[in-house]
């Protein structure tokens, strides 16, 4: 009787324990962000007071609605910024996939002479800072004429993010058994058919997790985005961040209106595939 | 009739292959180049001004430079070890919810959804010492009478820092982790169990072996992108005051662009990259002991 | 792709009705102006007067590039290196120019002499580099004055305390030792400071620099060595350390920059703060600030040798030497520092370069007590006002100097060493360069 009551204390407690564990955790995960969306709602002179005001006495759209106005009343051509990230991070988020894919293939399937050296080189080209590739590259931009357009900074952002998929990719190819596809070859498949028909759908989550990691990559990229993007032919999001700073001034409430503006796609996105993420990280990354 | 002539597997490496080389191989070969010459952004004729190993030794013999370089080590890892461990406690925790985990697999992925240079922002404003949101809270709650200067300290700028990047990258060892955990084979969880262990060696002898080649993943895969720290750094400290933060990519950025010496920044870049390829390859290689370990090699 | 952007561009901008009907000279027609401007809230106003040009002359311009001059200042280095100077017009900053002696060409030619004779002298002088004249200011014209809260100088009580304290009477500093005097007396950590400096980068060195020759001293010599580890130098740089120790300014204020200032003082928590005229309005204005109606402007205070700060910056435009139609580059650039332009950009608050433009802006503002207030003591400034060293190492020199002067003032060196480093840290950055 007592044991069993003491141990259904214990299991309470470490219940309890568990529930406040998770919850201050989320909460320090979610509450810097929190922040920045409810300062986007606030009057700057709220987010800097001193004493704090701690509930907010005003939330309106101002900032919002000064980021959707017109130029030189704190407009700023968010829908065209949007365009742009969104445009460049998707299409190269599939190249890098389609890319992967083949590379990752390769390196499930064929004896290569030389594999984890040429795999760990693959990996190391990601190490390379933005900082140190972005005068080179944007010398060899110039010469090709391509600053400042789609094209270039989507090849940037392949390259960025092709090495983290073929090791995604990779592990995942190797967890669907050779003698699937070869059995579909045996049923009268072509080589390409069994990919397409038996390996690929069985690899769809690993892709999947591999695709929204490459896809935030690009979305939130900086560095080399504020180098090889000058207009509004190409200027992304979070180059467009630095549109709310002067010389001397930095527009805070306006930075997180556009700041929501990133975060919401690159949200709902995760949400739609985090499913799919988990699966496909289980089985992508170990099996190396 | 030539191309069948390739493996197969070169044709399909092709691609990778080819985009890497015209992205990364060809411009680090130019930077490779200026790091011997007094190149100078401002003067271009100065790239043709061979001046040998000069920048490799002045870099070699600047103080700043090695505090800069110690401190970059120093950051990765405790950046890593403290992400590991926080990232371990939270795939644990949410690997235990059943009802409305798929919430809290967002929400933790939440950082993630942050531009590093929109997190430096941010974390400035949070450690701002005079109307900052953290000092606002310690002293409103009574925990504080002063001004402490989170971003002008050594040790705490420090401090704010490393909170700052394990905030954003957090997230990734916990999605990393979590995913280990729910691809462990539950028989040998089982049998630990049966044979009387505690629900501590479970973990410890059964459990953790199984998640250690995901640990190294993320670690591998975070010593890559460190260097995207940049961002989060040069808004938050810059590297100082009096060079208190200043790490080698803040110090490199601002020798390049700024000060318009590339030559010199590039060669502080090359040695910068040779520490990052180190702590690739010193995981890959924990990583593939690991899985030798399980069985997994291959 | 890009004569479809620039044609949006345009579009959008013939959209907003701005551009007024004129005269359609057509002098430059069928000709393409590229130009990189400086983008943010701030400057962007301007451009949409860009039509108006273009439909008198009949050129186009097509704006290649927009972002803030930080990264502006990259671009262009990043173009010289790579040699692909392939536009004509760009915005230029006086304390950038140095930087770049190739890049821009001379405008003495090409802009009429009774058009540069309508700008400030000093502001000419100060875009006039080794005789060539490589700019024309537009009205974002920068020098700092002295924003301070009125209502700690009508307090009696207040008064009594500070004079039995110094031994004179408690009135607005003119001068930086009282003004030291007067953010010690107010500072009450960690809630209210005396006041707060820029710490880092560029805003201590031009802060360290205009008080060294507010002193009587300088920053170098004429042949460029560093000449500023002298007493006077010690004096400025002493400043900046006491104010420190005291606890009379933020500890945080050594990562201070331009922004973090003005909120700072926005919030109430400041009672001195050297600033710039761009935060006038945001100062005084109750949704933005908690010291709304609350702020008084002073002429920036004088240093040991009688002499008033006055460290100051313009924007402008420039036209390459590598343009190919320097007349139609050049008349884009005169339009967009013309009288109209200037009393267009001034009326949102930034202080104009043009001699008749101030006397506007100083009609218009009559029946504005905080305004006039502004503006004579901006105006008060604006004359004595300098440039930065006409240097090209001027920022690198910048960058060398401000980490000791921080060293200094966190309390890693003492006065004496900080600035001996600096000291030959310049020397040998001008040697290797081959400057003497």
């Amino acid at each position: 009787m007592d044991q069993g009551r003491s141990h259904r204390i214990r299991r309470r407690l470490l219940r309890a324990g568990h529930f406040i564990g998770l919850f201050l955790a989320m909460a320090a995960i979610c509450l810097p962000g929190l922040w920045v969306v409810l300062n986007s709602f606030r009057p700057t002179v709220e987010i800097m007071a001193k004493p704090p005001v701690w509930i907010p006495t005003e939330l309106n759209l101002d900032n919002y609605r000064a980021m959707f106005g017109g130029i030189g009343e704190g407009g700023v051509p968010v829908l065209t910024y949007f365009r742009n990230s969104l445009v460049i991070s998707l299409t190269s988020t599939v190249i890098a996939l389609l890319v992967g894919m083949a590379g990752g293939y390769a390196f499930a399937r064929y004896r290569i002479p030389g594999k984890s050296a040429i795999f760990v080189g693959l990996m190391v080209t990601r190490a390379v800072p933005g900082v140190a590739l972005s005068l080179p590259l944007f010398i060899l931009y110039g010469r090709l004429g391509i600053i400042d357009t789609h094209f270039g900074m989507i090849l940037v952002y392949v390259a960025l993010n092709v090495p983290f998929t073929i090791w995604l990719i990779d592990g995942f190819f190797r967890q669907v058994p050779k003698e699937l596809a070869e059995a579909a070859e045996i049923d009268g498949c072509t080589r390409w058919q069994a990919f397409w028909k038996v390996e690929f759908p069985v690899a769809r989550a690993g892709i999947a997790s591999a695709g929204i990691f490459a896809f935030l990559t690009s979305w939130n990229e900086y560095a080399l985005a504020s180098q090889l993007t000058r207009s509004l032919n190409s200027k992304t999001m979070p180059v467009g961040l630095m549109d709310f700073t002067s010389q001397f001034t930095l527009n805070w409430g306006g930075m997180c209106a556009l700041a929501v503006l990133m975060i919401l796609p690159a949200l709902v996105l995760t949400f739609l595939v985090q499913k799919h993420l988990i699966a496909g990280l289980t089985f992508g990354g170990v099996k190396g | 009739m030539y191309r069948m002539r390739l493996p197969p597997w070169l044709v399909l490496l092709m691609p990778a292959f080819v985009i890497l080389l015209a992205v990364i191989a060809i411009p680090l070969v130019l930077s490779l180049y200026s790091s011997f010459t007094a190149f100078q952004l401002t003067r271009p004729e100065t790239i043709s001004k061979w001046i040998g190993t000069f920048n490799y030794e002045k870099a070699m013999g600047d103080a700043n430079f090695w505090a800069a370089f110690g401190r970059t080590v120093l950051l990765l890892t405790v950046a890593l070890n403290l992400e590991m461990l926080l990232g371990l406690g939270l795939a644990l925790m949410v690997a235990k919810v059943t009802r409305g985990q798929r919430l809290l697999r967002t929400m933790m992925m939440f950082p993630m959804m942050f531009s590093p240079i929109l997190v430096g922002f941010q974390f400035k404003f949070i450690f701002n010492d005079n109307v900052g949101l953290l000092n606002n809270a310690l002293q409103s709650l009574g925990l504080s009478d002063v001004a402490i200067p989170w971003l002008v300290d050594g040790n705490l700028a420090f401090i704010a820092i490393v909170t700052a990047e394990v905030w954003t990258s957090t997230s990734v060892f916990a999605i990393l982790i979590l995913a280990g955990l729910f691809a462990i084979p539950q028989d040998p969880v089982e049998a630990a169990r049966v044979d009387g262990c505690t629900p501590w060696q479970t973990f410890r002898y059964v459990t953790l072996p199984f998640l250690m080649p995901f640990i190294y993943i993320a670690m591998a895969i975070r010593s890559l992108d460190v260097a995207r720290a940049y961002d989060i750094v040069q808004v938050m400290t810059a590297g100082g005051p009096a060079r208190r933060t200043e790490l080698l990519w803040t110090l490199i950025g601002r020798t390049g662009y700024v000060d318009a010496r590339m030559g010199y920044a590039n060669a502080m870049g090359y040695i910068a990259i040779l520490l990052s390829i180190l702590f690739t390859v010193y995981f890959f290689r924990k990583l593939t002991t690991a899985r030798t370990s399980l069985g997994m090699g291959g | 792709m890009k004569t479809f952007a620039a044609s949006s561009t345009l579009a959008l901008l013939a959209g907003l009705g701005l551009a007024s009907v004129a005269l359609a000279e057509g002098e430059f027609a069928g000709i393409t102006i590229d130009a990189k401007l400086i983008g943010g809230q701030q400057y962007e106003a301007l451009y949409a007067r860009i039509p108006e040009w273009e439909a008198k002359t009949g050129a186009k311009v097509n704006i290649v590039s927009q972002k803030n001059h930080f990264e502006l200042d990259k671009e262009f280095k990043a173009d010289i290196a790579a040699g692909s100077i392939t536009w004509c017009v760009g915005s230029n900053h006086s304390s950038f120019a140095p930087q770049y002696p190739a890049l821009y060409t001379d405008l003495t030619p090409l802009v009429p002499a009774e058009t540069v004779a309508g700008f400030v002298g000093a502001n000419i002088a100060a875009a006039t580099l080794d005789g060539k004249l490589v700019m024309l200011p537009r009205a974002q014209f920068d020098v700092s004055a002295l924003y301070y809260q009125k209502s700690l100088y009508a307090d009696p009580a207040r008064a009594e305390a500070f004079k039995a304290e110094y031994g004179y009477d408690l009135a607005v500093p003119e001068t930086w030792d009282q003004f030291r005097d007067q953010a010690m007396f107010f500072a009450d950590p960690p809630n209210f400071y005396g006041t707060q400096y820029a710490g880092k980068e560029e805003g201590i060195a031009g802060r360290f620099y205009e008080l060294v020759v507010a002193n009587g001293g300088k920053l170098f010599n004429d042949d460029f060595s560093p000449a500023f580890n002298s007493p006077e130098g010690k004096m400025a740089l002493q400043w900046f350390v006491d104010l420190y120790k005291a606890g009379a300014v933020p500890p945080g204020t050594t990562n201070y920059l331009w922004d973090d200032l003005g909120n700072g003082f926005a919030s109430g928590t400041i009672a001195l703060n050297l600033d710039w005229p761009g935060w006038s309005g945001f100062f005084n204005d109750p949704s933005a600030s908690k010291v709304a109606g609350n702020v008084g402007v002073a002429p920036a205070p004088k240093g040991a040798a009688g002499v008033r700060t006055g460290w100051s910056g313009f924007h402008g435009f420039s036209v390459t030497e590598a343009c190919a139609n320097k007349e139609a580059a050049a008349s884009l650039v005169d339009f967009l520092t013309n009288e109209d332009s200037q009393k267009l950009e001034s009326a949102a608050g930034p202080l104009p370069t043009r001699t008749a433009v101030w006397d506007h802006v100083i009609a218009q503002a009559a029946s504005d007590p905080y305004k006039a207030e502004v503006l004579a003591a901006f105006q008060e400034t604006a004359k004595t006002a300098f440039p930065v060293p006409k240097t090209p190492y001027w920022i690198e020199a910048s960058n060398l100097i401000y980490p000791e002067l921080q060293a200094a003032i966190l309390g890693d060196k003492t006065v004496d060493e900080a600035l001996q480093t600096a000291s030959d840290a310049v020397d040998g950055l001008m040697r290797e360069n081959g400057v003497y």
